[in-house]
């Protein structure tokens, strides 16, 4: 799908995608897919209410965001994800050709990959994974930042 | 330059750059150039020169947001620098400020190497955690980062000054003057460009044009024009305010609230690191409510090592956060409750903050005060300058003490009434318009009182060609 940019980033909408992405990639609309934060009537308020002006913000389970990607999309669409079990879960019900990595932060468990990039072992693997299937993988924090492309094996 | 103007201007690089200290405006006053080449000129005895270098600066830096990965160098450092240029080679502000803009990447390893360093500290307060020696956060998150900063710090300022002076003793600043001041025509060309670029209204050139045209055409002064716009925003602004006065019924009392917030103000970018951002941090304004919360040593460690995980927002429009939190603490106590709970809301609420709030005090008002300082500098209005940096403070300080009450007792409502607050500013609206022509007014007076009288028609093709270079690139990238 050409008008839509993936990205992983477990504060969602933050700064830097707020004040950066969302300028460059020109997005009129964000998808929050997050399963939790979509069954949690308070907070999908508070991210819908959050977004910034001319942008409609959406928060929608994986499976919602799924069906709703698979539509022909007009508006340029940026898909948010808090974690990479998630894209995974994402990656099996929608077609995606791109997908990219900003904010993965510490935990118990992972490693830190690049600046403020963690992954552990599993995580690591899932993305392998789909490198393999022939989609591009980045970690890129801020559009101006140079992006590291993992490969796969 | 003595032994003792190096100690003091390194004690004040560091203090601006950490922004610890200054109960969270330090990054909003002292690390701003215009700010920043004042105190440069305090220490070297010439304010106002060191002033008028510093706001050069900050045209160059006026595009600056910390989240929006700039080019260009450290700007507090380059501000200093080009104040001790000034004031030392004898150089006008713009050559000033051209001759010190390469030095000031030096600046970047600090923020560079900073989040990476920090991990170290990370590191070891959650070794002795688990050594169950229930480690001082105030010592991790506070005294050492700090004491590491400033050493950073010196070395940075010694060795940027160093390569300066060598760099003067290999070609002599002043002899490559007509260079250095059409370097720095370039580089506020190009910055002013880029902003204006970015600022995406309707009537962005036109506004700037005209100002800059009348401020010429009219010999208007600054301090007409910084009146016109205080009683525009006075006239803009929202007239209710509301401040909570509730009482504090429970254990915690509202001292202990302002001792919570004035610590988080002071530290939050403290132990700033790629692991945790600003988890040890949260935890360090949390130290004193645990500790009145709990008596048992060892549930107090807990309690407060809980907190130091992942955590990142901006620092003024996420205190409803932290003062939600703390009544949920207080409500853990009472009820016995996880962890999880609190932590999920902690990690729900802090990127949607961040995200407003750097829209807001880092795209919005932090530009648009000290743009007005910067024009008021350029006009000569010194004492005047310092007006719209001070409302600026109060304003921040306002924003982030107002939240922290509000979030401890109104809870989560409060963040959502934040959201709605920002959204219908009519600051924010009417923003772009003001600033671009603030900005028409700072580069019509810095221009026509810089000129050089038998360079004029050279001056202005470079202008030109400039701007006209700056259009295209821009064009290229759509």
């Amino acid at each position: 799908m050409k008008n839509v940019f993936v990205r992983i980033d477990d504060r969602l909408l933050h700064g830097q995608v707020v004040v950066s992405w969302i300028p460059y990639l020109r997005a009129k609309e964000v998808v929050i897919a997050d399963d939790e934060y979509a069954n949690d009537e308070f907070m999908s308020e508070l991210i819908k209410s959050s977004g910034p002006e001319g942008v409609i913000v959406h928060v929608k389970t994986i499976d919602e965001t799924a069906a709703y990607l698979s539509d022909d999309n007009q508006n340029k669409i940026l898909v948010l994800l808090r974690s990479i079990e998630g894209i995974k879960k994402l990656i099996k019900k929608t077609k995606i050709s791109s997908i990219n990595i900003g904010g993965v932060g510490a935990a118990q468990g992972r490693k830190r990959y690049y600046n403020s990039i963690h992954l552990s072992d599993d995580e690591l693997n899932i993305l392998n994974d789909i490198a393999n299937d022939n989609i591009y993988v980045e970690i890129r924090i801020l559009p101006k930042d140079k992006a590291i492309i993992i490969k796969g094996n | 330059m003595t032994f003792s103007d190096y100690c003091l201007l390194s004690i004040f690089y560091f203090w601006a750059s950490s922004t610890a200290f200054s109960v969270g405006i330090g990054y909003y006053t002292i690390y701003r150039p215009i700010m920043a080449g004042m105190a440069a000129g305090l220490i070297l005895a010439d304010i106002k020169t060191g002033m008028l270098a510093g706001a050069v600066v900050n045209i160059i830096f006026i595009d600056f947001i910390s989240t929006g990965g700039s080019l260009k160098g450290d700007q507090c450092l380059t501000a200093i620098l080009a104040a001790a240029a000034s004031i030392i080679f004898k150089l006008n502000p713009l050559e000033a400020a051209a001759a010190a803009f390469p030095f000031g990447f030096l600046g970047i390893l600090i923020w560079k190497y900073r989040l990476k360093i920090n991990n170290i500290f990370v590191h070891i307060y959650e070794k002795k955690y688990k050594e169950n020696k229930a480690p001082d956060i105030s010592l991790y998150n506070g005294l050492f980062p700090q004491l590491l900063l400033f050493m950073m710090s010196l070395a940075v300022i010694i060795t940027a000054f160093y390569l300066m002076f060598l760099f003067n003793k290999l070609i002599h600043f002043n002899s490559i003057s007509v260079l250095l001041y059409y370097i720095g025509i370039i580089l506020v060309i190009f910055s002013v460009s880029n902003v204006l670029y970015k600022i995406k209204i309707k009537y962005n050139y036109a506004i700037f044009i005209s100002v800059f045209l009348a401020a010429l055409v009219l010999d208007m002064r600054a301090y007409i024009l910084f009146i016109l716009i205080v009683l525009s925003l006075l006239y803009l602004s929202e007239k209710k305010v509301s401040i909570v006065r509730n009482s504090f019924n429970g254990k915690l009392k509202r001292g202990d609230l302002v001792y919570s917030w004035f610590i988080w103000m002071n530290y939050s970018h403290s132990c700033y690191s790629y692991e945790r951002l600003m988890g040890l941090a949260f935890a360090h304004s949390m130290k004193n409510i645990i500790r009145k919360l709990y008596a048992d040593e060892h549930e107090i460690a807990e309690a407060i090592h809980n907190h130091t995980e992942f955590f990142n927002t901006e620092p003024n429009m996420g205190t409803p956060i932290h003062g939600y939190i703390i009544s949920l603490e207080e409500e853990r106590m009472l009820n016995n409750q996880s962890f999880e709970d609190i932590s999920y809301i902690k990690k729900g609420m802090m990127g949607i903050s961040a995200g407003l709030g750097d829209s807001f005090t880092q795209a919005i008002l932090a530009p648009l005060f000290i743009s007005m300082s910067v024009m008021l500098c350029l006009d000569g209005s010194f004492y005047l300058a310092f007006i719209p940096v001070i409302i600026l403070s109060v304003f921040i300080l306002f924003i982030s003490y107002n939240g922290f009450m509000n979030g401890y007792f109104q809870g989560r409502e409060s963040m959502l009434q934040r959201i709605k607050d920002v959204k219908q500013s009519k600051i924010k609206l009417y923003f772009p318009y003001i600033f671009s022509g603030i900005l028409g007014f700072s580069i019509s007076k810095l221009l026509f009182n810089n000129i050089r009288p038998y360079e004029d028609i050279f001056t202005l093709s470079i202008i030109l060609f400039a701007a006209v270079i700056m259009f295209i690139r821009k064009r290229g990238e759509q």
